[in-house]
């Protein structure tokens, strides 16, 4: 398995909230496909945020940090606070940070544990 | 039982079931969030649609020197990565008329005399007398919220707010406003699932002319008010500066 599969594409539309902290430093144009292990899930307002171990491509772990939206505009999208796990091995797409840091803000989760997640909205 | 007396039966309850419709189609609404039978029915738990800018078609109020300036200076910072005079970066209020285009829903309240919007972002309260009071211009009490005071004209509910902090912004982009603004509000339920909300903002030190857009708002049945404490956990706090950085490259 590749550790980092960095996938750079434009985006389509922004899937963020904007209205509360501005997504400023991530970059919206672009967008990053990581691997990694969940470290921490902060279930918290503001803003969710999702720490992964990703190895780098000298096999190194590094910490990628993920902003998301906030626990209320989550919730109605299907998410709860059991989500992500510690140790879950997941596959997050994200806008990356615009100075090269690890992390990124929210866009896609497209596999925990190598399942497709499946998210029910609210009406 | 004959089917003749069924038929009778079904007629009945039929003309019974047309009676108790029509009995409550005379009667206003009844509902934990409406108790004002001489007005329209704006109550329910609504959300924005359209965006996250202030006006959905992008356009900005033709600003004034130090605004324009102060605007560009905004704007110029963001495309490089850093959001300037964010408010909202301290978990302070958006305030108005920002509020107004939040993607998170309010319940609209009315009752006699007043009308409240209860806010789930930031758990904001903004009261709205319907009783004839008139806001009244004092510099020494401006606010985030400013004050509001609303009439009603026809269908439509009418607000006015003035007293506004000139730091609040009009949305993410930091669009500025002085601490002339005033906003008028014009509130009118298009349908069932509407809400409509006509904005002009007049601000005769900050823009050349009004400015107006109008929003629209889903009414959403199913949905509760969840609660929303931004001070629990706020990674994005401004720096000395007034810059907002962000937390996505802190380890913690």
């Amino acid at each position: 398995m590749k550790h980092l599969q960095l996938c750079i594409l434009l985006s389509l539309a922004p899937l963020v909230a904007q209205a509360h902290h501005s997504f400023a430093i991530y970059d919206s144009s672009r967008q990053l496909t990581i691997e990694g292990t969940v470290k921490e899930f902060q279930w918290t307002n503001p803003h969710v945020w999702i720490h992964v171990m990703v190895k780098n491509d000298k096999g190194v772990e590094e910490q990628w940090n993920v902003e998301c939206t906030s626990v209320n505009f989550l919730e109605r999208r299907g998410w709860s606070r059991h989500t992500f796990k510690l140790g879950d091995k997941v596959s997050i797409t994200l806008a990356p940070l615009r100075d090269g840091s690890k992390g990124g803000s929210f866009r896609k989760v497209n596999s925990i544990n190598g399942v497709e997640p499946r998210f029910e909205a609210e009406e | 039982m004959n089917i003749r007396s069924m038929r009778g039966r079904r007629l009945l309850g039929l003309i019974a079931a047309v009676g108790l419709h029509a009995a409550c189609a005379a009667a206003p609404a009844v509902g934990p969030l409406y108790a004002d039978p001489a007005h329209a029915d704006l109550s329910g738990l609504w959300l924005v649609t359209g965006g996250f800018y202030f006006a959905p078609d992008k356009s900005v109020p033709k600003l004034l020197g130090e605004y324009k300036t102060t605007y560009a200076r905004r704007t110029e910072a963001f495309a490089k990565g850093v959001a300037v005079d964010d408010l909202t970066a301290d978990c302070l209020p958006a305030g108005m008329p920002h509020q107004l285009t939040v993607p998170y829903p309010f319940e609209l309240m009315q009752t006699l005399g007043r009308v409240t919007f209860l806010y789930e972002y930031d758990s904001a309260v903004r009261r709205v007398p319907t009783d004839g009071s008139v806001a009244k211009a004092d510099p020494d009490k401006v606010t985030f919220f400013g004050d509001s005071y609303g009439h009603w004209e026809g269908d439509t509910l009418v607000v006015d707010t003035i007293n506004v902090r000139a730091e609040t912004q009009l949305d993410f982009t930091g669009i500025p406003h002085s601490d002339a603004l005033r906003i008028t509000e014009r509130w009118r339920r298009k349908d069932a699932k509407t809400l409509e909300n006509t904005i002009t903002l007049t601000d005769p030190k900050a823009y050349a002319e009004p400015f107006t857009t109008t929003r629209i708002y889903q009414l959403k049945p199913k949905w509760k008010i969840a609660e929303y404490v931004c001070e629990e956990n706020n990674r994005n706090a401004r720096d000395a500066q007034g810059n907002t950085s962000g937390g996505a490259a802190q380890q913690n």
